[in-house]
């Protein structure tokens, strides 16, 4: 029998250490699937998968639970700041049932199947500005570059700061003449772009853990049998799991590397933070489509 | 044949039957998807969400628009009068103001059309007045000193390879102001033997009175590139938002200090920069389209694996993408290119350690000779529609410029400082 | 019309710089504005000469080959978009599912451009073809050396 061919397409680069994790996992599956991996937005641009999934061009993606929110409004609970801890937190959610019902509501309502959360980094305020943060009040009046968009910028108000949109690549150049005090991104964001070059400390807020999902289509996945389907996940677990612990090894190093570029890495009071942050989101509208009970089931994980 | 072959063989013949490029592309593209039973809807959906995602490409109708209110409200023309006084005294004087000309404009248009088709018009009339110059020399002149236009900043090919790069705009900018100069520099050079051999007449010297008058009425076109570079090097707009303040500030200064601008021509320059825009953006559209195809069918990762079997030093690399663009650049479109072609050799130039912003100079350098190599050259036709001379005419006058263009174009490949340099004054690290 | 898209376009983006709105419904509607500009002045707008296009080796030929060349070339592309039409529609539609981040308009109402565009396509392509075929020169070609407009 002839391998099935499956388009995979994501935004990360073809050097991302999740392009490794594809490499992986389409050698783990090569007996029953050939992946045929395209990466930088290259063939469906950011965004627009799901739908190319749904129409039948694409069979997997690396899409963002954003993505989903836009079609299934209970999703945007999986988007908000200070939900998860870290990526354990993350992991254990995604194997709770409260996480099994979530993803058969994609499979549902979108038909899409959803493999497992993709860890890319911990979002953490970096600022030019040598001001001792410990609460969100003491963020009060920082100019905290954020991506644009009406939900990213309600971020940056539960963080406490004065959220200001401006688009990644003019950021360096944002943070060297003050036109904003700071940025938060995943700590290998920082040194890509080399922010760390213009900024004074990292506050180690951990507001956001970032992470994508690995998806694949319903009706391919309904077309294996039993037993590829229990193969295929486990090789997708296992690659993902890979993938996470590179990312977290990472972060752990780049810690100690911003410290010898002269950097302050602080620790604020992070619960401080949370619960100020849960409280601007269930008072907002944004928290208006979260499933009933849902953070407080969350929360207890 | 297999599909891949049927549709790039459909591009060069539609193209070749004399249908518009950009439509040559999306039939093209549908061709492919009909032939590899592919979803014939996935075109629409390239080219609408490609259209849609590419917040970036905003920059290129807004550089149009300010090009047209710079020549609808007079600006341009006392730009040229402005460089007439201090150069035109010299041998070869006007065909000198048509450079120096070309660099300051350089500062505000972003593209070489717009260039020709604006201050080249009045250049033409100028250099041809009363048989002072040969129509096709000065039709030639004025093609090869448009194309400094997109290298010195801003510039809509560099918007776009920002866009396929990732590179920062703000750096690239920075880094093609030197390579624009030294482009213009080797103009000069030809246009002073050239004058001497073949005794070009010199301009009656503008009596030293008029110089504060004409100066003065230049001062707010020249401060054009100061607001622009000043915005986007102070932090206070992004590059696209830079591109709508210049529009602005045209419409300003030709309303209200000028008052050469009615409301009349002001709409006339909208209308006629959206037709522009229109034309250029059929071609992003059809290229937005095929790049779905290339990219389906792994071309940049098979080409970039073949590249990168050879085991080239960077500069051998360098080189070889040089011939490549400029014979794909007598056959192709810039933007073209910029969208297609050049993703390809991106990631083999990053493997090699070539700095993504030098290599943006030396690609977007490649593009704008593309316009004037003969035999497919936007700036050729557009010289020739202007100037109502032979194509070969043109082309016979145009071969020592670009002779001399290549040569810069071998010292901006060979010498990456030559772009790097101001950037890292600012802080690029690279 | 396009005048007014134009103008909705510069002063969204200089309201954004000069009143540091960050309204991302501003940003939103210059990026429709942009697509529909180019789809909207593509059909309805551009006239054969100002399209960009390769007429270096039809401006060659005499007219008799001009006309085949014209004739093979307008259907061809009434071939290839006729064909894609149903498709594209079947994409169009399907955008229903989904509205646009910050304006909530339905995609499908914003795609809808590309059909319009398409029709009007084929419509001016049919026209160039049945020009061509009746024999009346074919405006696609202009020689080097004719004045512009
Ligand atoms: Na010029
Ligand atoms: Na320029």
């Amino acid at each position: 029998q002839e391998a099935k061919k499956l388009r995979f397409s994501a935004v990360f680069s073809e050097q991302d250490i999740r392009a490794q994790m594809m490499q992986k996992l389409a050698a783990s599956v090569a007996d029953f699937a050939k992946l045929e991996l395209y990466y930088g937005g290259n063939l469906f641009k950011q965004t627009t998968e799901i739908i190319a999934i749904q129409r039948g061009n694409l069979e997997m993606g690396n899409v963002a639970p954003q993505d989903i929110a836009t079609q299934i409004k209970e999703f945007s609970i999986l988007t908000s700041a200070y939900l998860f801890r870290d990526a354990d937190h993350l992991n254990s959610f995604f194997n709770s049932d409260a996480g099994a019902e979530m993803v058969a509501l994609a499979e549902d309502k979108l038909g899409i199947h959803i493999l497992g959360p993709t860890y890319f980094g911990t979002r953490q305020v970096g600022l030019r500005i040598d001001k001792e943060i410990r609460t969100p009040e003491d963020m009060s009046g920082v100019k905290l570059r954020m991506p644009g968009g009406d939900a990213w910028q309600f971020l940056g108000k539960a963080l406490g700061a004065n959220p200001t949109p401006m688009a990644y690549a003019e950021v360096y150049t944002g943070l060297q003449t003050g036109a904003i005090d700071g940025q938060d991104n995943p700590l290998p964001n920082v040194q890509n772009m080399k922010f760390y070059e213009v900024m004074d400390q990292i506050v180690m807020t951990s507001h956001l853990v970032g992470y994508d999902l690995l998806v694949i289509s319903a009706k391919v996945w309904k077309g294996f049998t039993e037993e590829q389907r229990t193969a295929f996940q486990a090789a997708a677990t296992e690659a993902i799991a890979w993938s996470t612990q590179q990312h977290l090894a990472r972060e752990q190093e780049l810690v100690g590397f911003f410290k010898d570029q002269g950097l302050a890495i602080n620790t604020p009071d992070v619960e401080a933070f949370r619960s100020y942050a849960q409280k601007m989101y269930l008072d907002s509208a944004f928290s208006a489509d979260w499933p009933e009970g849902m953070l407080d089931r969350i929360n207890a994980l | 044949m297999d599909p891949f072959t049927a549709s790039v063989l459909s591009i060069v013949l539609l193209a070749l039957l004399g249908l518009p490029v950009g439509h040559a592309m999306i039939a093209s593209s549908i061709l492919y998807l009909l032939l590899s039973g592919s979803d014939m809807g996935t075109a629409a959906e390239q080219l609408l969400n490609g259209m849609f995602s590419s917040y970036i490409l905003l920059a290129v109708p807004l550089f149009i628009l300010a090009a047209e209110l710079m020549n609808a409200g007079n600006m341009t023309l006392r730009l040229l009068a402005f460089c007439n006084a201090f150069i035109g005294r010299f041998p070869g004087g006007l065909a000198l103001v048509n450079v120096a000309q070309s660099i300051i404009f350089a500062g505000m248009s972003g593209s070489a059309i717009a260039d020709a088709a604006g201050s080249g018009k009045m250049m033409q009339r100028m250099m041809t007045e009363g048989g002072k110059y040969p129509p096709a020399f000065a039709a030639a002149l004025t093609a090869s000193t448009a194309v400094i236009g997109p290298i010195i900043p801003p510039s809509i090919p560099m918007v776009i390879y920002a866009l396929v790069s990732d590179a920062s705009i703000g750096y690239l900018f920075l880094a093609g102001v030197v390579p624009g100069l030294l482009m213009g520099l080797v103009q000069v050079v030809i246009i002073l033997v050239t004058a001497r051999r073949r005794n070009f007449p010199v301009e009656p010297p503008v009596p030293l009175r008029a110089l504060p008058r004409i100066t003065f009425n230049a001062v707010p076109a020249l401060m054009m590139p100061v607001v622009l570079l000043g915005g986007i090097y102070g932090g206070a707009t992004t590059p696209t938002e830079a591109a709508a303040v210049a529009a602005l500030y045209a419409l300003l200064v030709s309303a209200l200090l000028y008052r050469s601008v009615t409301l009349k021509s002001a709409y006339g320059s909208v209308l006629s920069s959206a037709r522009t825009t229109a034309s250029i953006g059929m071609l992003i559209a059809g290229s937005l389209v095929f790049n779905y195809v290339v990219t389906v069918e792994n071309i940049p990762a098979t080409l970039s694996a073949w590249l990168s079997g050879f085991d080239l030093s960077p500069v051998v690399f360098l080189l070889i993408v040089n011939a490549i663009l400029l014979v794909l650049g007598c056959l192709l479109e810039g933007t073209t290119i910029l969208l297609v072609i050049v993703p390809v050799f991106i990631p083999t130039a990053q493997a090699l350690g070539i700095d993504m912003v030098h290599f943006g100079i030396v690609c977007v350098v490649n593009i704008m000779l593309g316009l004037i190599t003969p035999p497919y050259g936007l700036l050729l036709f557009v010289m020739t529609s202007i100037s109502g001379c032979k194509l070969s005419q043109i082309i016979r006058e145009v071969l020592p410029f670009l002779v001399a263009l290549l040569v810069a174009l071998l010292l901006i490949t060979l010498v990456p400082d030559l772009s790097l340099w101001l950037p890292r004054l600012f802080g690029y690290n690279g | 019309m396009l005048a007014v898209m134009f103008a909705a376009f510069i002063v969204q983006v200089a309201f954004r710089y000069l009143l540091n709105l960050p309204s991302g419904g501003a940003s939103e509607l210059t990026t429709i504005m942009w697509v529909w500009l180019v789809l909207w002045g593509a059909a309805f707008v551009l006239r054969e000469r100002e399209e960009i296009r390769f007429d270096f080796l039809i401006s060659m030929v005499g007219p008799r080959l001009r006309r085949v060349m014209t004739i093979l070339a307008c259907a061809a592309l009434l071939f290839l978009y006729g064909v894609s039409l149903p498709a594209a529609f079947d994409f169009v539609t399907f955008m229903k599912i989904q509205d646009t981040s910050y304006l909530d308009l339905r995609f499908d109402l914003v795609y809808s451009i590309y059909i319009l565009f398409a029709v009007a396509i084929l419509v001016r392509y049919a026209w160039l073809l049945w020009r061509a075929l009746r024999g009346a020169p074919p405006e696609v070609a202009r020689g080097p050396g004719e004045e512009a407009p």
